[in-house]
């Protein structure tokens, strides 16, 4: 059945009267080689007395102007939806969350390139700034921060956004990130969720964690295992601070908003302090993105 | 709901007075169940209008609300529909459907033929809850693509959401025509035709009309206003399918009720909701691991002994040599190796959120609990798909069910999940898997 339906669009296209037509018409060339929108493509080649190639170079040159256009009509309008992107590179590691208007645009792989080129951004962004002379360097990066931060062309991510947005046609807005930068001896791992297809070292998802741990007993075979199920456990039980060892757990354990004190997400016979005292662990940190959450202000 | 409403019902069986009380109190709004039997029960001839299900998809700012407007405006003209402008449209409230939140705007209207029930949702995630919550299973869609961009990088998720939610049938309006050259229309026509066909749907032969929606909703009588308005809806009618009836297939009758009738025997009760059942009957009869075979000695609906009675009536049926302590609600009588039990199934499942009722914490594998179907309870458990480590409250996903006992239960199903009485998930049945041997263990089972 299957294989039937996928001959018929070659049949299709190929053989009908009008798909020939489609190919030889400069705009049916013009639209299928670049994707820009019918109106658009009609322009370059009126302007270029329908030469493709001048046409489309010019799409090209404008593809930014167009974009900026776009975004700026668009400006305003609610973006709630969208993707949070974690990246690590050993001792580095961000989070970075940016929003569209629908759930449809956060599916689309332009948007998830989007994420991913910001991610990567700001990792770089976070590799040559001043480590402070704490074991951890947090830094924290608004909206406006993050359009300013270029990407691996040298534009501005501003501009990609603005690119993407002439693409999907849908209003986005880069909200914000954090990165954390640890030394040596302190273990730094992310998760997020869905966990979904993993393509890079960039993992996409609704919610996103990063984790810093402290490894007491060096030896400890299963840390890595250990560091990526207690980030799952941030993504999931969205503990709102690492919690005082001496501090009193939560009276209902549905409330516990302290990390330590919750009961373990893959292993509810143990809290999330019990795991760690048995494995020698410490907690050093922790940050949790949930996509559309009202922020308040980070670090 | 009328039926739910309808405290008891006074039957006959013979010179027998029975009392049938239709107890799915947890399940109230199963419409469709109820919609079968309210058409039994009442006296009054129903309307030959058949209701369908639509729903608009597009990308955002291509018409689909004016669409929407300019229709009801259209049928408001012809007497056929409440006009709602398009500044009620965006505003629809947030809607409960089974305990479950959904963002859909439904706009109701009818053509000479049918009745539409028009549903547009903001975001892929509200159309998968209106599917899982059988708030409203889509008949067909219609894709709104303005003329003046062609479809767009995110089309493709239009049409993957369309085949998640099994609509087979799209029917394209291509909008703001008011906009644009012929060329650029037979080219997107071109365009979106090849894709369709990239998806599995018949793009070669759907219909496609061309239109401005913002003109038909001025009212102008054009063929790109009021008239392409018109075309959509004569292609609404003649190329989504009705759900019809199935008469035609070996009979299945999900047992509501038994009882038995001292001198004749045990008697089943339900809705017929596939086939046609006939006197003298061979069947068996499924359910909580057990396979019975009978005979059907009598069947009594619309109080009196009938010769065979067809999918959707409410009957009684007599069955031979079965035990009333055999049976119980639950079960199925179907024809004779006409449906197989099993206790696996692939189902689609949502996880309420805390302020539907729901769960706080996620859910990991072999999450054991009781599965609340039709008439049933069967204690259940549920394994994610391989590649997903949690489903979160408010998060909807693909899962395989392992029930403690082999049941029958057909793709479409419904079911909920409860945990100490609350409804924490609801989810539908996608496929029947071999089953698996369990022997009261749940959670030993891989
Ligand atoms: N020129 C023109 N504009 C239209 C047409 N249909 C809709 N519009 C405009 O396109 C914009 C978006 O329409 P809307 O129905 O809200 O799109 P939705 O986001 O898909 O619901 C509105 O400003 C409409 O007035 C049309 O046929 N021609
Ligand atoms: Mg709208």
């Amino acid at each position: 059945m299957q294989l039937i339906l996928r001959n018929i669009p070659r049949f299709f296209h190929t053989s009908t009267p009008k798909a020939l037509a489609a190919e030889k018409s400069a705009l049916g060339t013009l639209r299928k080689k670049t994707g820009y929108t019918f109106t658009n493509c009609k322009k370059a080649l009126e302007m270029h007395s329908n030469d493709i190639e001048k046409a489309e170079e010019w799409l090209k040159q404008q593809a930014q102007a167009l974009g900026w256009s776009k975004a700026t009509k668009l400006e305003g309008r609610q973006t709630t939806q969208g993707l949070i992107g974690v990246a690590i590179d050993n001792n580095n590691g961000v989070l970075v969350e940016i929003n569209c208007e629908t759930d449809f645009v956060a599916r689309n792989v332009e948007f998830e390139n989007m994420v991913k080129e910001a991610a990567e951004s700001c990792l770089n962004y976070l590799k040559n700034t001043q480590k402070s002379g704490n074991s951890i360097t947090k830094v924290g990066l608004d909206a406006d921060q993050l359009k300013t931060l270029k990407a691996s062309d040298g534009k501005s991510l501003a501009d990609k956004l603005a690119l993407m947005i002439g693409t999907v046609g849908e209003n986005a807005s880069l909200k914000r990130a954090i990165g954390i930068r640890v030394n040596n001896g302190i273990y730094l791992t992310g998760y997020a969720h869905p966990s979904g297809k993993a393509t890079s070292n960039i993992l996409l998802g609704r919610i996103g964690s990063l984790l810093a741990i402290k490894n007491l007993n060096p030896e400890n075979p299963k840390i890595e295992e250990l560091a990526k199920g207690i980030c799952q456990h941030v993504v999931g039980l969205a503990p709102k601070a690492i919690g005082h060892i001496d501090a009193k757990p939560a009276e209902n354990k549905e409330e516990e908003t302290n990390l330590i004190h919750q009961e373990y997400l893959l292993d509810d016979s143990l809290t999330v302090k019990e795991l760690l005292e048995e494995n020698q662990l410490e907690v050093v940190d922790f940050r949790r993105f949930e996509c559309g959450e009202n922020v308040e202000i980070n670090q | 709901m009328p039926h739910c409403n309808q405290p008891k019902t006074m039957r006959f069986w013979g010179l027998f007075r029975v009392l049938v009380q239709p107890q799915r109190p947890q399940l109230a709004s199963q419409c469709q169940f109820c919609l079968t039997r309210s058409r039994f029960f009442s006296s009054q001839p129903q309307p030959d209008r058949k209701n369908v299900n639509i729903g608009t998809i597009g990308h955002v700012d291509h018409g689909k609300t004016t669409l929407t407007a300019a229709i009801t405006k259209y049928l408001h003209k012809k007497g056929l529909a409440k006009y709602v402008p398009y500044g009620e449209i965006d505003k629809a409230p947030e809607e409960k459907a089974r305990g479950i939140t959904i963002n859909a705007c439904h706009v109701g209207y009818s053509t000479e033929r049918r009745t539409y029930a028009h549903t547009d949702c903001p975001g892929h995630a509200d159309y998968i809850k209106n599917m899982i919550s059988g708030a409203s299973q889509m008949d067909g869609a219609v894709l709104v693509v303005a003329a003046t961009d062609g479809q767009m990088p995110q089309t493709r998720e239009h049409l993957l959401l369309a085949k998640q939610v099994g609509v087979s049938k799209i029917i394209v309006y291509i909008n703001k025509t008011d906009l644009v050259d012929a060329e650029v229309l037979e080219l997107v026509e071109l365009e979106i035709r090849e894709l369709l066909e990239d998806f599995g749907f018949d793009g070669a032969h759907c219909p496609l009309i061309f239109g401005s929606a913002l003109e038909a909703l001025e009212g102008q009588d054009t063929e790109r206003g009021t008239k392409s308005i018109q075309k959509l809806l004569d292609a609404l009618d003649s190329y989504i399918p009705y759900p019809e009836r199935d008469c035609k297939s070996p009979f299945m009758l999900p047992i509501d009720n038994t009882f038995s009738v001292s001198g004749r025997g045990t008697v089943v009760v339900g809705t017929l909701t596939r086939g046609t059942l006939k006197k003298n009957a061979e069947a068996e009869l499924l359910g909580f691991d057990l396979s019975l075979k009978t005979t059907v000695s009598d069947i009594q609906a619309f109080k009196q002994s009938l010769p065979e009675v067809r999918a959707g009536d409410h009957v009684g049926a007599l069955v031979r040599n079965v035990k009333l302590k055999d049976i119980k609600r639950g079960m199925v009588l179907c024809a004779p190796k006409s449906l197989k039990l099993s206790n696996r199934f692939k189902a689609s499942i949502y996880f309420l959120t805390k302020g539907e009722g729901g769960r706080s914490k996620p859910i990991a594998n072999k999450y054991c609990q009781q599965l609340f179907s039709q008439t049933w309870t069967v204690p259940c458990r549920i394994d994610l798909d391989d590649d997903v480590t949690m489903l979160m409250p408010g998060e909807y996903g693909n899962v395989k069910l392992t029930l403690l006992w082999k049941m029958v239960m057909s793709p479409g199903q419904q079911f909920t999940v409860r945990e100490n009485n609350f409804t924490v998930a609801t989810g539908i049945v996608t496929e029947t898997m071999p089953d698996v041997e369990v022997k009261g263990k749940l959670h030993l089972v891989d």
